[in-house]
């Protein structure tokens, strides 16, 4: 049989029986629906919680060494960026503060991270997608994460008894899954003073370094931490996975992720042996006027392609879908580059589930159309 | 039904990879379940230890601790009400804890509090109740001194009390303590002299009868459940993980539907003998709900032992827990699931007619 007459086959028995291959095709698109919409939940909760640091101009981070390295436990006096500064290495050291506040928006009011810096100093993001960084106080330059709402350039927000106006916007450089302004030191500073309702000391959270052309960040980060007491400082990638919380997502959800691509591969391997078990009459006639093992094992391979990929297009389309009806809770849209492994993936662990049947339908004995011993 | 049953007796091996799918989705869906009941009892363990008393926020904080600031004005004029026993403050704010001449350094929230509850000790300058998490996480035991905050103010041990976490394992020190390592842990979020970020009222009588009403201006007094369903990460958490878990339910309705399907196909045959014999569309349904029933009850007890079995596995700081009631819905839900996926061969069984048994 060519493989022309096997795809034949296999399309005709789709025909004939649309119901039952529709319910696997809709089992494998919701399970390929969840595991899209884990995957882009995933990816923009990690986003949110790591922009601001994936993003920042720092090469490193200074913690205060009881910090455990989470920015949002440190506490840092201004005085030790001199410290650091000194530091062989160093090219700019910034100390930067972060605190969460209540803003008022034209939408209610939200909560908001704030963070103070030298805004051309490595206290911000590396990039500015529209206007410009901070150049006076009280204007601040905007990121937010997918999840949740963004401002533009003009846009204002009140803190207190202060009108922060947005000059510029930044991608992907939120602060702990909240709406961040990057604002300069003193408007910071200030906005903390007026919240405490008293002239109070206010210390910074961090210290961010920038290294010399040719430094090696990490090399940087151990001088720093060995001259300067009191502190630990880490490059960018380590500050990044050290981010509370993290770990955690991305264990949590590799776990749904492994837990769904084993269902998808029992549940298909199942159906395509019970298909293959129902119809081991007609494969044993088939082989008995002269199919070869490869013309029975073509249409069974062909069919769990054609409903994995089916499912997998489905699949794709309703979380496109879903994810643009919830396009106010999770503000995501699916990455091309994840979509195209995970669908790969899929198909890849469909083929491997029809094993079970191809196995069955290898093993079929011609002479069973004479005996009638069919399995 | 007895033909169903013995079936199921006879060929076992017929009905196992149905059996074998239908176990994993119940891991799935426990598992699930598992992360969604994890998360929230992680992140409302503080809210939890207050049941039967009442919280105050600022009206203008939605609820939410973080935005609150509550004045000791508000908080006298709250103690002068006849159905309000007590009032205290209550306040947080992250850092760090090390227990003293370790390097194991954890993030912990630190409460400030003046009423002890049904779970929490009344406060005492003896030392500070700690969220049982936190010994689990670093060792300490009753009487150990733990370091927090920027300061590393010492602080014993006194109680190590289960379920106490919010966010991060949860140190609970008397208001004034707590004020002093709010400063140096936050000097950022301090919070202005004689406020707090919210008050906890100590009802003469009902609980909901307090917080239905409107207690003082500018404030929203709500049972702990209510404040826990106001916290917006325990709002998204729920409405994502109840909707994942609504679509492995529809995703098990269609295995068992499908698998169904191809059974009734092969037994076309033999139900047209059966209703020819008699029987009627109810009895051959009936058989094929016993059948979804029992798999589904197989599968349930098979997939209860391995989803606790692989949750025992995963390392302790992630966050799940398969609580019995979370066990019930998804055996409820799984079985119902089951009887309605068998049930979807409705048509084609009424369509069986008797006369094709002779040809």
């Amino acid at each position: 049989m060519s493989h022309t007459g096997a795809v034949f086959i296999a399309l005709a028995e789709m025909r004939r029986a649309p119901g039952r291959f529709a319910l696997l095709v809709g089992a494998v698109a919701l399970l390929v629906l969840l595991l899209l919409f884990f995957q882009t939940v995933a990816g923009a909760l990690t986003s949110g919680l790591t922009g601001a640091f994936e993003s920042n101009r720092a090469d490193v981070f200074v913690y205060s060494d009881r910090a455990r390295l989470n920015p949002f436990a440190s506490v840092v006096t201004l005085d030790a960026a001199d410290a650091v500064a000194d530091v062989e290495g160093v090219r700019d050291a910034t100390p930067v503060g972060v605190s969460v506040f209540t803003a008022t928006t034209d939408v209610g009011d939200t909560d908001i991270a704030i963070v103070g810096g030298d805004p051309a100093g490595p206290a911000s993001p590396r990039d500015v997608d529209e206007g410009r960084r901070p150049e006076a106080p009280d204007e601040a330059l905007f990121s937010g994460s997918s999840l949740d709402s963004a401002f533009a350039v003009d846009d204002t927000v009140q803190v207190g008894d202060r009108t922060l106006t947005v000059v510029g916007t930044s991608s992907d450089a939120a602060l702990n899954v909240l709406p961040t302004f990057y604002v300069p030191l003193d408007t910071y500073t200030e906005a903390v003073r007026a919240r405490a309702g008293a002239p109070i000391d206010v210390p910074v959270s961090w210290i961010g370094v920038t290294v010399t052309d040719g430094a090696d960040p990490a090399t940087v980060a151990t001088a720093i931490t060995d001259r300067v007491d009191g502190l630990e400082a880490v490059d960018r990638a380590t500050a990044t996975d050290a981010i509370p919380g993290v770990g955690q997502i991305t264990r949590s959800f590799s776990i749904l992720y492994l837990l769904l691509y084993i269902v998808v591969t029992i549940v298909t391997g199942v159906f395509f042996l019970i298909l293959t078990v129902q119809k081991t009459e007609a494969l044993v006639l088939l082989r008995a006027i002269g199919g070869s093992r490869g013309d029975v094992v073509k249409p069974v391979l062909l069919q769990a392609v054609a409903v994995v990929g089916l499912g997998s297009v489905l699949g794709v389309v309703a979380t496109s879908g879903l994810l643009s009806v919830t396009r106010d809770v999770f503000g995501s849209s699916l990455s091309t580059g994840t979509t195209v492994a995970s669908v790969g993936a899929i198909v890849v662990l469909g083929l491997l589930a029809s094993v079970g049947a191809v196995r069955r339908v290898l093993a079929i004995d011609p002479i069973d159309a004479t005996t009638g011993g069919v399995a | 039904m007895r033909i169903a049953i013995r079936e199921l007796q006879r060929q076992p091996g017929r009905f196992a990879p149905v059996t074998a799918a239908l176990t994993l989705l119940v891991v799935l869906l426990l598992v699930l379940g598992g992360f969604l009941d994890g998360l929230e009892g992680s992140q409302t363990g503080a809210y939890r230890a207050h049941d039967g008393m009442v919280l105050a926020f600022a009206d203008s904080a939605e609820l939410q601790l973080q935005r609150s600031v509550v004045g000791a004005d508000t908080a006298e004029e709250l103690e002068a009400r006849d159905d309000v026993d007590a009032v205290g403050r209550l306040g947080r704010v992250d850092t760090t804890a090390v227990p003293r001449d370790t390097d194991t350094v954890e993030d912990v929230a630190v409460f400030g509090y003046d009423l002890g509850t049904d779970v929490l000790p009344a406060p005492s300058t003896d030392g500070a109740v700690v969220d049982a998490t936190l010994a689990e996480l670093t060792g300490i035991e009753v009487g150990d001194v733990i370091e927090i905050g920027p300061a590393a103010t010492p602080v014993t041990v006194s109680d190590l009390i289960d379920d106490l976490t919010q966010g991060s394992p949860t140190v609970w020190l008397p208001w004034d303590q707590w004020r002093d390592v709010a400063m140096d842990a936050a000097p950022a979020d301090v919070l202005p002299d004689g406020a707090s970020q919210a008050l906890v009222l100590r009802p003469t009588g009902s609980a909901d009868a307090l917080a239905q009403g409107s207690v003082a201006e500018g404030v929203d007094a709500v049972t702990p459940e209510d404040a826990i369903l106001a916290l917006d990460v325990v709002q998204q958490q729920s409405s994502t993980f109840e909707g994942i878990i609504g679509v492995t339910f529809a995703v098990t309705l269609l295995v068992i539907g499908l698998f169904f399907a191809l059974i009734v196909l092969e037994r076309v045959g033999l139900y047209a003998v059966l209703k020819a014999l008699g029987a009627g569309t109810r009895d051959l349904l009936t058989g094929l709900a016993v059948q979804a029933v029992a798999i589904s009850a197989v599968a349930l007890v098979a997939g209860i032992v391995v989803a606790f079995a692989f949750t025992g596995l995963l390392p302790a700081d992630l966050p799940i827990r398969i609580l019995p009631a979370r066990v019930g819905l998804i055996a409820g839900g799984t079985v119902l699931t089951a009887l309605l996926g068998s049930l979807l061969t409705l048509r084609r069984i009424v369509r069986i007619d008797p006369a094709s048994a002779i040809g």
